[in-house]
């Protein structure tokens, strides 16, 4: 049993790397489809937009970059999605450097080919990115084309049809921010403040334990944390809309729903060796007392 | 048939398994790889803020249109300022802009974390019991009690005596069980990450590799 013991605790790091690399493998390639239970926090974002109407204005600011895209990607491609089937506007943005744009621009061109009778400039726009983040919020609360003189093509806002009535931030529905670091804290402490307008943040998992402080003091109207908010979002997408529901079952895409999978199989791996390790510790070290009274 | 994939796709693919090998042992592929991305990133983060600010929010605006534009040159020299640090006689005169740049940025702040999440969240933690169900009650008195425990626990301007260690000994339990939260989601974040990269491994490189659709 001793001998047995110290193989676990000196077990080569290598053997668990393997064994999560299985972990998440194995569900990718043989999805399992284990259930997804949904939040609160998200469950009021979604109710949120889905509460808005055709016409409304919604701002998805892409404030996250490659390095985290497997968790904010589906966020903000769901969201896109409801706000499409509801015909509600959508005003892209991108406030982070590192890739932020691009993303943007990758999720736009995937979600509008979905739905291919909306027109660029009527029915949603992308405003490129802009440096700068909370002075840019600051700009935006007054005066969106001061922010934004021209679209990421290059075209004045004012030839834009559907951001021909829209002047400041109080105008705005709500605000989606897609973030990582700190850029989604900047829409919740200067625009949410500075302008009323209503945040619904979507950080990553390592980000969402700080939005809780938000979420409780009433300054966020709703949270899609991580990759499980993400699921959780397509799931609650694909209860109300038939369609989506179909896509997201279909799709060969990546989704989070399917990443959920892997997530559950490597939690189990974690907690199951966490277990086995402290087990192992703690027999070990009633071994070497019994010893030591010996 | 399914497409092959691309040379972006083999590139990609093999950089991840690059990075990916240093999980058995550190070897010079791994070193190649994370030496070209430090570089690459350096190298795209200069090209965005050259074409993405620098030109079209200076640049532009003052070749265009100069007498609309000219107070674009005060931000623009102090920008340049920044980088006489480098002259070691007049590397001073970096101060001034860097004075002004923080300077600016207290100011934006200040009000930023004051208005926008000291006075709410301590707005939130003020609750008048008498107006809640039992539920509320008992979540706000959680609530309190681990504001209150961890505000003592990080008051350092007298010594502590036994009710006070008591009472930090409490809000030690309420930052340990926020620090296993944080933890927990640090590594479904870090987890969502590898599912992302053994995602594209497999359907984007692996499956049309061998001709799986």
């Amino acid at each position: 049993m001793a001998g047995f013991v110290d193989k676990l605790l000196n077990l080569d790091r290598r053997w668990l790397f393997l064994l999560v690399f299985i972990g998440v493998a194995v569900p990718i390639i043989l999805p399992i489809g284990l259930p997804v239970t949904t939040t609160g926090s998200t469950r009021s974002a979604f109710e949120y937009i889905e509460a808005l109407k055709p016409g409304d204005y919604v701002i998805i600011s892409f404030d996250y970059g490659p390095s985290s895209a497997p968790e904010n990607d589906p966020m903000a491609e769901g969201i896109m999605r409801q706000c499409f089937l509801k015909r509600i506007r959508v005003v892209i943005l991108a406030l982070y450097q590192l890739g932020g744009l691009q993303l943007a621009s990758n999720s736009i061109a995937k979600v509008s080919a979905e739905f291919p009778n909306l027109k660029y400039g009527e029915d949603y726009v992308n405003l490129g990115y802009k440096d700068g983040a909370a002075a840019v919020m600051k700009r935006m609360g007054d005066d969106i084309v001061g922010a934004f003189p021209a679209d990421v093509r290059g075209t004045p806002l004012a030839q834009i049809p559907m951001m021909k009535g829209l002047r400041s931030l109080r105008q705005v529905s709500v605000v989606v921010t897609v973030a990582t670091g700190l850029i989604g804290e900047y829409w919740i402490t200067q625009a949410h403040q500075q302008s009323g307008v209503p945040v619904i943040v979507g950080p990553t998992a390592v980000g969402a334990p700080k939005y809780y402080a938000y979420l409780n003091a009433g300054q966020l109207v709703g949270m899609l944390g991580g990759m499980k908010g993400a699921a959780e979002y397509e799931k609650l997408l694909a209860a109300r809309y038939p369609e989506l529901g179909r896509f997201y079952r279909s799709t060969r895409a990546f989704t989070a729903t399917k990443g959920m999978d892997a997530q559950t199989v490597i939690h189990f791996i974690i907690i199951l060796f966490i277990l086995i390790g402290n087990v192992a510790f703690m027999s070990r070290r009633a071994a070497q007392k019994k010893a030591a009274a010996r | 048939m399914t497409p092959m994939p691309d040379i972006g796709t083999w590139v990609a693919a093999l950089l991840t398994l690059f990075a990916l090998s240093f999980l058995y042992k550190d070897n010079p592929l791994f070193r190649f790889t994370e030496s070209m991305f430090a570089g690459v990133s350096l190298g795209y983060y200069v090209g965005t803020t050259l074409n993405q600010t620098l030109v079209p929010n200076l640049i532009k605006p003052l070749t265009h249109d100069f007498n609309q534009n000219w107070d674009l040159l005060v931000p623009g020299l102090l920008g340049l300022l920044l980088y006489m640090r480098y002259v070691p006689k007049t590397g001073w005169v970096a101060r001034y802009a860097l004075g002004i740049y923080v300077a600016y940025y207290i100011g934006l702040d200040f009000t930023r974390r004051i208005h926008g999440e000291v006075l709410p969240q301590l707005g939130r933690a003020i609750v008048p019991l008498s107006k809640l169900d039992s539920h509320t009650i008992f979540y706000s008195l959680v609530f309190a009690v681990g504001v209150f425990s961890v505000l003592i626990y990080f008051f350092f301007s007298k010594e502590q005596d036994a009710v006070t260690r008591r009472i930090a000994r409490v809000g030690t339990w309420f930052l340990m069980v926020s620090f296993g939260a944080a933890f927990g989601f640090t590594v479904m974040g870090r987890v969502a990450l590898l599912i992302g990269r053994l995602n594209f491994l497999i359907l984007d490189w692996i499956y049309p590799l061998i001709g799986i659709r």
